[in-house]
């Protein structure tokens, strides 16, 4: 797979991208098989191309089978998520991109295949190396996912408090510089059931940022909100990966901020990716750099991004 | 056939997985991991403290009432009402005080942990715990356990004391058929300090496995808030007939084979 040399070169990706060499062509392997129980009709679709990035992935599915009773979610995913950038999972509704996030961090394991973060085994991490791993990962869930028990001030203090050893004082200036950041500074006594929707979520996304998180996943972000506000999010995560890379650069982190945002938004994709994987039934159908993929010729592409409602995808 | 066995299977398998989701907290307060969030425990003691014990101590209060009045009123329709310690002293401290008490941690005590972790489930919060690297079953399950083993001695101590009062106010200042040193002597002679720890223990039995039974619903509500509200009603009835057969067995083992009775020599 594509992952680093001992001399930090990254070495040229698979399927699931990542080359250091960046040839313009997308990356084809032998077409893989379609799931079992699936016809090659149903894939016709997927040309599975990969554009590179030219970046090492720092999350990697390889061949990821999940199903919930008969529902096939994950159907042989193999996609990569590179470091650095902010990337889009795009895909239709119900087709296993929040699936995907759970398996990133292990509160989902695969039926079958591999998930990697940062070239280690999510399942086959017992329990301490999991807790420990997920201190990597910041997420913000569809709803904020805030305590409910606690103020906005105190939800945002949460993982200072339990995984670091700081004064009040220093929890303090960090939280009210991340509660300003996302412009809640004036709300920090309120509970979340006195935010709005949207405030809820700028919430859970100061209180992701506060351990600097290697990796930050969002979780459907523009869900249930109007379209300037949504822009506005979108701003907001452009900034705050564009900080939190000069400070990974100038601390000279091992890793690169990576952030992935799973939506089905196409606007924001737009806006805010760097890198886009399209996802469509339980598979990747095309991955590369927004502008590669945004020009490309697939049909099933084509029709997501212009969101036309003639094309392969229909209400089936 | 295998329709036949379909339904009993079913309850086998969930009540295995209660008793191997439970023997993970006992596991986490047993290795002493819980000691990470020692905070938090204690904000559940206190939330226990504030919150239950009113409650807990009015019920008993009032059983202890009925066990004096009707035990007076026994007594004196067979001719025996300097007698009515003895049931004051069977009556509450055996049997319908550990009851009562039991009642009241599975209505109160019980169904608010599963409402309120399943609310945590179904709002992705323990998910929001877990991506943050802390474990669900130790901060959310463990804590709340410790916090009752440090709080609901006390609190189950007071209620028998709250039993005892409510059956002397019955017996000797509202009915009066015995006088107060007559009653006490009966009271006392048919208990000993070993009945009070063997109550404890049944008690205390009785409020482990309604906290956990809680925190099993609660930790694997699905479905929205109906499925809060279904495992809710699944933790009630699991916690009554718990409550019930933990308060038979203790009888069983504790009095079944020597009832302590000054009776007869």
């Amino acid at each position: 797979m594509s992952f680093e040399d001992p001399e930090g070169t990254p070495i040229a990706g698979d399927l699931a991208g990542g080359s250091a060499a960046a040839p313009a062509e997308p990356m084809l392997t032998t077409r893989p098989a379609p799931p079992p129980g699936a016809s090659e009709e149903e894939y016709a679709n997927h040309s599975y191309k990969v554009y590179p990035s030219g970046r090492r992935n720092v999350v990697e599915f390889d061949n990821t089978y999940k199903s919930f009773g008969p529902n096939q979610i994950l159907r042989g995913l193999t996609m990569g998520i590179p470091e650095g950038m902010v990337s889009m999972i795009l895909g239709p509704s119900g087709t296993g991109k929040s699936v995907c996030i759970k398996h990133m961090v292990g509160l989902l394991y695969p039926d079958s295949g591999d998930v990697r973060v940062q070239g280690e085994s999510v399942p086959d991490m017992p329990d301490e190396q999991l807790f420990e791993m997920r201190k990597k990962f910041g997420l913000l869930f569809q709803d904020g996912a805030l305590f409910s028990s606690m103020n906005l001030y105190d939800n945002v203090a949460f993982p200072l408090r339990q995984h670091t050893e700081k004064s009040e004082q220093e929890i303090e200036e960090i939280v009210m510089r991340r509660l300003t950041e996302v412009g809640l500074g004036y709300s920090r006594d309120k509970l979340p059931n006195e935010l709005s929707g949207g405030m809820r979520k700028r919430a859970g996304f100061a209180r992701a940022l506060v351990l600097e998180p290697d990796i930050l996943l969002f979780d459907e972000p523009d869900s249930g909100l109007d379209p300037v506000r949504t822009a506005l999010l979108g701003e907001l995560i452009l900034e705050i990966h564009r900080e939190m890379m000069e400070d990974a650069k100038a601390q000279k982190k091992p890793y690169l901020p990576t952030f992935a945002v799973v939506t089905h938004d196409i606007m924001s994709a737009r806006r805010v990716a760097d890198y886009i994987n399209v996802l469509w039934r339980g598979r990747i159908v095309e991955a590369g750099p927004a502008q590669d993929m945004l020009n490309s010729d697939n049909p099933f592409i084509r029709q997501f991004l212009a969101g036309e409602s003639q094309g392969p995808l229909t209400m089936d | 056939m295998d329709d036949l066995f379909a339904v009993p299977r079913g309850w086998l398998e969930s009540f295995g997985e209660i008793v191997k989701f439970c023997a993970r907290i006992l596991a986490d307060v047993a290795s002493l991991r819980v000691f990470k969030y020692f905070g938090e425990v204690l904000r559940q003691a206190g939330i226990l403290i504030v919150s239950s014990t009113l409650v807990i101590w009015g019920l008993v209060f009032i059983i202890g009432l009925q066990c004096g009045i009707e035990g007076a009123y026994f007594d004196r329709s067979v001719g025996v009402p300097a007698y009515a310690g003895v049931f004051a002293a069977w009556c509450d401290l055996r049997e319908l005080v550990p009851l009562c008490f039991g009642y009241m941690m599975a209505a109160k005590v019980g169904t608010g942990i599963v409402a309120e972790i399943g609310s945590m489930r179904i709002s992705d919060e323990i998910d929001a715990l877990e991506v943050m690297g802390i474990s669900g079953v130790t901060f959310l399950c463990a804590t709340r356990l410790l916090g009752s083993m440090l709080v609901l001695p006390f609190v189950y101590l007071c209620s028998i004391g709250a039993g005892f009062f409510a059956s002397y106010l019955a017996v000797v200042q509202q009915i009066g058929d015995v006088s107060s040193g007559g009653y006490f002597l009966i009271f006392w002679q048919f208990q000993n300090p070993p009945d009070v720890l063997y109550s404890l223990i049944k008690a205390m039995a009785m409020a482990i496995v309604i906290v956990l039974v809680g925190c099993y619903y609660g930790y694997t509500a699905t479905g929205g808030p109906v499925g809060v509200g279904t495992a809710t009603a699944k933790s009630m009835v699991f916690n009554i007939v718990s409550v019930h057969v933990i308060g038979m067995l203790g009888t069983q083992l504790f009095w079944g084979a020597n009832p302590r009775a000054p009776i007869g020599g």
